[in-house]
């Protein structure tokens, strides 16, 4: 019996819609390795937190994560060197790895803003999508974490629930078996088009800025459209210290990364 | 900014629903309070589905940080920066973030509670009982034996019980925190005071310097105003179109700040002063000038040995020094938090004035004070406390009040400050979680937490005097009451003297006294004709601030002259390693029992949820431990157990731990969790009275048991690596 159903096709190799829209650049320069960014991220985001023995078998549900390496560890100590941080998130690629994976479509592409969606209520929890991800930004809900702590949940301690006070309505919930990962703070895209296109205008530059720019410090992180030549994140994006993480795998990410040192 | 208003402007202002903040003046103080309500009986000012922003303080630490708070159906649920306080434009750090964990913590204090020192059952009372017992405590007792114990913030409050200590005669209230305490804040005033004759807040102008040299100073971690000298620094590396400003650390462990440094310098501890005079003789010899009086008995090649550096690397910094238009030095942590942290401090200032610094762009200029202030107060040194506990050791302390700060956990224990508390007859505290100070006290008064307070902050360094003004963002939650309110309602009750020191209806009218002669200030970020216009416009912008800078320019005169000796710092104990002990960066004193700040990794160990101790690999090797494995650290005053991580970047004789963990109470997420290093600390004090927290020596055994710290980064490949 052929299936009548309308089933979406993606395809991600025009070369018309290859200019994308939202982008980001993050000085590696100026980055402090604070986590501020962590913490706003997961404070707008309604991200969990997993409790110490769960962070041990890896399951941190960070969105964003502020990675260091070190460089010159066969030498001496007084020659050791941390290199500069990285924060990453999600790279919103075009040509996104973990979306043909997802036997659901619960990964899928926007093709009006470019970048990845996640389908919190299609996800059935295979996780091929995180076994494809080159950059590890996928997180996977292993427990209902936002009830969950060993022993004391909502259920039997009712003031455990308090702590849920701070959660952004904007920003779904997630429950166990839920693939996550970071969304470029989509519902504050949304917020400022709507505004825009109430006020009869395009969306300015610097209008949209996510959580973790919004808290840096150091101001390491711009974010805007990058199919716009003027905005501040082209700009930032062309200097010569830019480069994409494994832009060698043709992901054609969305993230610039301005290169730290001299 | 200046505005002036009429009261049709006034009026308009008032009703502007999603403003910055709510404006709401002239009213009782039931009144003054946000109100959170169900959706059917909304507020006039706030809409379904839209948000409402107050602009307030963060108190998770003393920096004056404003912040925007979004707010929804009355609950706060984002917080951001506040962009026009000049401290943090706009900006916050991770532990700012996670305030909103404090507010809706699960362990807070919900009720006045007659806690009776932990011993028995604790029983809740109702305010008006509550407010009694503070009565009968201010009336019953010679007011020379009420001791006030304040943390660093806020303001406000510290500025009422100084105005109740000093009209009735009771001793001046002691600020602490150990924040102040590992940043040697003593020191830095007292070392300004040296040189520059001025006892006062040195301020570091990172922004516009192009060689930024720091002698121990995280000043990007917890550092006085991390978030501000965030923002200098990437200035300094970015802001200026011609020339990326370079960067050395001298420290003895790579600590977030030194990560992000050109060059890690890691010099022996306690060399760090002797380091910074040997800098400063060759520059003097590097740029063919007379060296100054303060340099001349210097040898930087004996330095160099007794540093274990090598002579090359300064003579390195020298010529970076001699090639850079606005070279600073700025000392801090671990360099002054010695025995000659004093010399230390005062070596390191008097390198800024070989550099010609003094009052220059990028240079080193004294702090102004705080709009409302008349003079510099720093928090009180450990020596300070010492003080005050031998008092209360000697019975002259009856009654202890304590707010904001929590000594049994931040003083090292070998202070006895939990013990001698047994000589205090009544112990009153006021604090908002169930910390180890409250849970030792006789009664907890539980203060609102700081986004359900009013108040101001001032700055402790900014280049403009700020008074960064605080509102509630949301009512209280629980049955808190705010301390000052307490206060003032106790002293009217007991009347006399007491009630005329505090002629207050209520918090707010007391901190409506202290704005008041800042009204009509010209120079002002916003002009008001009288207090209650003034009063909502301090909300609706989150403070007052001056326009311009007002940094004044130290006196020079004697900081090359000066005979400087730091030596070698002196070393407690007999241990085979240095002891480094450092604030968690992500958790900071009082972060503990915020679950997402116990999430954070460590910037550079990528630790969470736990205390450990940083090792070198090679040192880890030759004593047969590895990753994971608990080790007892011992000094001469006790011992702490810990997981050791296996740190490529510290010195092969030296052991870190960060302070931040190891609570006995504080709530579910503090409690039992990790050790604290500050109680293996012993009590040796540097010149200012700062204690010697990195001049202590530990041995380290094997327990032989085991735990998997849990980190962010993977756990093969970086550390298999072991030289054989």
């Amino acid at each position: 019996m052929t299936s009548n159903l309308e089933l979406p096709v993606f395809t991600n190799n025009s070369e018309a819609e290859l200019g994308g829209k939202w982008g980001m650049v993050v000085d590696r320069d100026l980055c402090t390795g604070c986590q501020a960014c962590v913490a706003a991220c997961s404070m707008e985001n309604n991200v969990p937190f997993v409790g110490e023995t769960d962070m041990a078998y890896g399951r941190g549900m960070h969105w964003i994560r502020v990675e260091r390496l070190w460089e010159g560890l066969e030498a001496d100590y007084q020659e050791v060197k941390m290199t500069s941080y990285q924060p990453l998130m999600c790279q919103q690629c075009h040509n996104a790895p973990c979306e043909p994976v997802c036997p659901v479509y619960a990964a899928v592409h926007s093709m009006s803003e470019d970048i990845n969606l996640q389908v919190y209520n299609r996800c059935v929890g295979t996780r091929y999508c995180a076994n494809n991800c080159p950059y590890q930004a996928r997180v996977f809900n292993w427990r209902d974490y936002t009830d969950y702590r060993p022993g004391n949940t909502a259920d039997n301690d009712p003031s455990w629930s308090v702590l849920q006070n701070h959660l952004n309505p904007d920003v779904t919930v997630r429950r166990r078996g839920v693939m996550e990962k970071c969304t470029f703070c989509i519902q504050r895209i949304h917020k400022a088009e709507d505004t825009a296109k109430s006020e009869g205008r395009d969306v300015r530059d610097g209008e949209v800025v996510p959580a973790c720019a919004q808290a840096c410090p150091a101001n390491a992180i711009t974010f805007g459209r990058i199919d716009d030549p003027e905005s501040m994140v082209s700009k930032a994006a062309e200097t010569s210290r830019g480069s994409l993480l494994l832009e060698e795998m043709r992901t054609q990410p969305r993230v610039t990364y301005l290169a730290g040192g001299a | 900014m200046s505005k002036q208003l009429s009261r049709r402007d006034f009026l308009k202002l008032a009703t502007a629903g999603a403003a910055t903040s709510a404006v709401l003046t002239g009213c009782g103080p039931a009144s003054r309070y946000v109100k959170r309500e169900p959706y059917m009986k909304m507020p006039e000012y706030t809409y379904n589905g839209l948000s409402t922003y107050y602009a307030t303080t963060c108190r998770e630490c003393a920096a004056a940080c404003g912040l925007v708070v979004r707010t929804m159906q009355g609950r706060a649920i984002k917080v951001e920066g506040n962009a026009e306080n000049p401290v943090n434009l706009g900006k916050t750090c991770a532990r700012g973030q996670a305030t909103l964990q404090g507010l809706y913590n699960p362990d807070r204090v919900e009720n006045p509670t007659q806690q009776g020192r932990g011993k028995g059952a604790a029983s809740q009372m109702d305010w008006d009982a509550a407010i009694q017992v503070v009565a009968e405590a201010l009336k019953n007792n010679d007011p020379s034996e009420i001791a006030f114990l304040m943390g660093t913030a806020p303001d406000h409050l510290f500025d009422l019980v100084s105005d109740l200590a000093n009209a009735i005669g009771a001793p001046a209230p002691v600020r602490f925190g150990a924040l102040s305490m590992f940043e040697s804040r003593a020191t830095l005033s007292r070392a300004a005071e040296e040189l520059f004759g001025q006892s006062a807040m040195p301020y570091f102008d990172i922004a516009n310097s192009d060689l930024v040299l720091s002698f121990g100073a995280n000043f990007l971690e917890t550092w006085i105003s991390p978030v501000s000298f965030t923002r200098e620094y990437a200035q300094m590396r970015r802001g200026k179109p011609r020339k990326r400003g370079y960067f050395v650390q001298f420290e003895s462990r790579m600590s977030q700040t030194a990560a992000k440094a050109d060059e890690w310098v890691p010099l022996r501890p306690g060399t760090e002063g002797l380091v910074a005079l040997a800098i400063g003789k060759l520059v003097a010899e590097a740029k063919d000038t007379a060296v100054p009086a303060s340099f001349e008995a210097i040898d930087p090649a004996e330095v160099a040995r007794t540093a274990d550096v090598k002579l090359e690397t300064l003579e390195h910094i020298a010529q970076l020094v001699v090639d850079s238009e606005h070279p600073l030095a700025v000392p801090g942590g671990t360099a002054v938090g010695q025995t000659n942290g004093l010399a230390t401090a005062e070596s390191v200032l008097a390198l800024n004035a070989q550099f010609g610094n003094y009052g220059m762009t990028g240079g080193v200029y004294i702090s102004p004070l705080g709009p409302n202030q008349d003079e510099y107060h720093r928090p009180a040194s450990p020596e300070e406390m010492l003080n005050l506990i031998w008092k209360m050791k000697d019975g002259k302390v009856k009654v202890l009040f304590i707010h904001g700060v929590n000594p049994v956990f931040e003083l090292p224990s070998h202070l006895g400050f939990l013990d001698t508390l047994q000589y205090v007859p009544q112990v009153i505290s006021f604090a908002t979680f169930p910390d180890e100070t409250a849970v030792a006290s006789d009664y907890i008064f539980p203060d609102h937490h700081g986004l359900e307070s009013w108040g101001y902050q001032r700055a402790v360094v900014s280049s403009q005097p700020v008074l960064s003004g605080a509102q509630p963002v949301i009512s209280p939650f629980f049955n808190t009451r705010a301390t000052a309110d307490v206060l003032i309602a106790a002293a009217q009750q007991a009347g006399g003297q007491f009630a005329e020191a505090l002629p207050f209806a209520d918090e707010v009218a007391f901190i409506q006294s202290k704005l008041s002669p800042l009204v009509g200030d010209p120079d002002g970020s916003f002009l008001a004709p009288e207090i209650n216009m003034f009063s909502a416009y301090f909300q609706q912008h989150g403070g007052w601030w001056k326009n311009d800078p007002a940094l004044s320019a130290p006196i020079a005169s004697g900081a090359l002259t000066k005979k400087l000796d730091p030596g070698v710092a002196e070393f407690s104990g007999e241990g085979e390693f240095f002891f480094v002990p450092f604030v968690s960066p992500t958790i900071g004193e009082a972060g503990a029992n915020k679950p997402w700040l116990q999430e954070l990794p460590d910037p550079t160990t990528t630790v969470t949820w736990n205390t450990w101790v940083e090792m070198n690999p090679e040192t880890a090797h030759e004593l047969g431990i590895d990753n994971d494995d608990i080790v007892e650290v011992m000094s001469e005053a006790g011992s702490v157990q810990a997981a050791v991580y296996l740190y490529p970047a510290i010195r092969p004789d030296v052991i870190a731990m960060p302070f931040g963990q190891g609570h006995t109470a504080y709530g579910q997420f503090a409690a039992g969790r990790g050790a604290n290093p500050v109680n293996i600390l012993s009590i040796h004090f540097n010149a200012a009275g700062d204690l010697a927290f990195a001049g202590v020596k530990v041995n380290v055994k094997k327990t032989g048991r085991k735990h998997e710290l849990a980190r962010m980064e993977g756990k093969v490949g970086v550390y298999e690596f072991r030289k054989e």
